[in-house]
């Protein structure tokens, strides 16, 4: 064996042990960053469960809005308001779930941490603002999905939602409803990062969402809506949410429900980034 | 009273330098430089608005300097490994419906390394019916320690603590006290801010005063009591309005008010020639005492020539080591 080939072998036995050393120190750090965030979460998850009133609107929030759009104030197939089959809706009713809760309940939490220094502390633990918002996210996905199960187990029962969708069209629906949780997850940050106050996220929240779900084609068809108003609904990620479900529901139309939850991820990336750097951690 | 193993020769913790930060054109830390050694206690002081909360931002990290740097283990505050800092902020409030165990314990959970809970537990002197109740029904006192055990709960070697005593009852701050006496013993520095003089001057071994966001004294206390307190003054109440007449008493004095009396540069002597001239003269009186300079004074002086009216809190151990006679 050759100097140059010793040289060559304890180079590569190096630089391989150099790799495990990275390998094993990426493992290590993805352990400890879930660790963070487990700790984020179950404290989350915790404080919310002991808000009564919290998980009290949290659930039968979508139930009431099942039982007033869907029984009290539908018209039936003679035309109007909720005239369609209620499958037509179902992307509605989980978007108003979807958008809203995730706007108020993030919003609010970043502006009462901000207010009580709890992220001046958090700021000077290892946990990273991402960690942080991926925490609550995971948490919000948990409790309105349980949401969102509520809300479709309520319509079956009250309305009528036609053949159970195939077990891809289910799966597609579930990929839906985290890729969006998580999208209003960010943009709920965002408002409670720039609002002043909980009072100012609550009403930034409803100035924000209650639009966004009237105008992304779901109660009402884009179709209906005025040519001009047409931009505005491609450009608002409920509407991909909401046609992305439709689809998946109805089956037979796969490349457009994964077209659109392709956008809902790329808004969703894009929002959970800016969100997440906005996050008033410091000053 | 401090004296903790802090020495010159140990490393700075953190190392302020010219840190200069402006909002707009209101200057709230002006040119501040100081360092913090492993095992010292430095007890930063001022009115309020003197900047003392900014500056600790600015060394925490919490907060961007306009001008000036910051280390922290000879790193930025921002890029130092953050299990080896911990912070307290003012007026922190955590989730008030988790319990004092659960807190630690989520707090714990940040860290790769944490002390067992139980430990912190004991050492912030919170007994397991505490500690299983939420921290919405805890006493004021009860809410600090689960605070502050949420800020010893990686172990760390440098500590800021703004304000830690607000709120806790004489014998919980004396607790907040021992606790922080044995952390510097154990090594670790400390920066706190406080209102309470008599928390200064026990707990640092150096006190930096802070007004209009400039360090304008750092020291320890003795020396800035020494350097900066003023006399050792005889004071006398009378049970009557001007019973006392000046010109007859053995010592320089002045009248405050209708019944206080204050004679500066008085030793013990003095003492015992003004209880001899009270009896003599049959001047009823309410108290005598010898009142030591103290911190307090010396914080009074130093803002009160920079403009500040400031109205300090003596705090629990204020009139510590005056001599007193009451009647």
């Amino acid at each position: 064996m050759t100097a140059a080939e010793t040289g060559g072998t304890d180079e590569t036995a190096a630089a391989v042990e150099t790799r495990e050393t990275a390998d094993g120190g990426q493992t290590r750090g993805f352990a400890e960053a879930a660790r963070r965030v487990r700790a984020e979460a179950v404290a989350e998850t915790r404080a919310f469960i002991r808000r009564r009133t919290a998980v009290f609107f949290t659930f039968f929030f979508p139930v009431f809005i099942v039982l007033i759009f869907g029984v009290l104030v539908k018209t039936g197939a003679t035309g109007g308001l909720f005239s369609r089959p209620d499958t037509y809706y179902l992307p509605a009713y989980l978007g108003v779930v979807v958008v809203l809760t995730p706007l108020s309940r993030v919003g609010s939490t970043v502006a009462r941490n901000r207010a009580s220094r709890r992220f001046e502390k958090l700021a000077t633990t290892p946990l990273s603002r991402l960690e942080w918002l991926s925490a609550h996210a995971a948490v919000n996905v948990a409790l309105i999905g349980l949401a969102g199960v509520l809300l479709v187990g309520v319509l079956a029962a009250v309305g009528d939602l036609g053949a159970a969708p195939s077990l891809g069209g289910d799966a597609l629906v579930v990929a839906f409803l985290v890729v969006g949780i998580a999208l209003f997850c960010g943009l709920g940050s965002l408002i409670g990062s720039l609002a002043d106050s909980e009072d100012g996220v609550i009403a930034a929240s409803n100035a924000v969402g209650i639009p966004m779900v009237l105008l992304a084609d779901t109660f009402v068809p884009a179709s209906r809506l005025p040519a001009a108003l047409r931009p505005v609904v491609d450009a608002l990620p409920l509407t991909y949410f909401a046609r992305g479900v439709r689809a998946a529901v109805a089956g037979g139309q796969l490349p457009t429900a994964l077209s659109d939850l392709a956008i809902l991820c790329g808004f969703a990336v894009a929002l959970f980034a800016l969100s997440a750097r906005l996050l008033p951690w410091r000053e | 009273m401090s004296g903790h193993t802090a020495a010159e020769s140990t490393r700075p913790a953190v190392t302020a330098t010219a840190v200069r930060k402006q909002y707009g054109d209101t200057v709230a830390v002006r040119d501040v430089s100081l360092d913090v050694h492993e095992g010292e206690v430095f007890g930063l002081i001022g009115p309020n608005g003197a900047g003392k909360s900014t500056l600790l931002g600015l060394l925490t990290g919490t907060r961007i300097p306009t001008e000036g740097s910051v280390r922290v283990f000879g790193e930025s505050p921002t890029a130092v490994d953050r299990s080896r800092m911990s912070v307290l902020p003012q007026e922190f409030s955590p989730h008030r419906r988790l319990s004092g165990r659960e807190l630690v314990s989520y707090y714990a959970g940040l860290y790769p390394d944490p002390l067992s809970v139980d430990e912190v537990l004991d050492r912030v002197g919170l007994d397991a019916g505490d500690a299983a109740t939420a921290y919405t029904d805890l006493s004021g006192g009860q809410q600090r320690r689960v605070c502050v055990g949420a800020a010893l709960v990686n172990d760390p070697e440098l500590l800021f603590l703004d304000e830690p005593t607000t709120g806790i009852d004489p014998a919980g701050r004396r607790d907040v006290w021992d606790l922080v006496d044995s952390l510097a013993d154990g090594g670790t520095a400390v920066v706190l801010t406080t209102h309470y003089m008599a928390e200064a001057e026990h707990l640092a071994d150096r006190v930096g005063l802070l007004t209009d966001g400039e360090l304008v004294r750092v020291g320890p206390p003795r020396d800035l009591v020494q350097r900066f307190g003023g006399e050792t003054r005889l004071a006398v109440r009378t049970e009557r309005p001007r019973a006392l007449d000046l010109d007859a008493t053995p010592l320089d004095g002045r009248r405050y008010g209708d019944y206080e009396y204050r004679f500066f540069d008085a030793g013990p002597d003095d003492l015992t020639a003004m209880l001899d001239h009270l009896d003599a003269a049959d001047i009823a009186y309410e108290e005598v005492s010898l009142v030591r300079p103290t911190l307090e004074d010396v914080y009074l002086n130093l803002a009160s020539e920079r403009g500040h009216d400031c109205i300090a809190s003596a705090g629990p151990a204020g009139l510590a080591g005056n001599a007193e006679v009451t009647r």
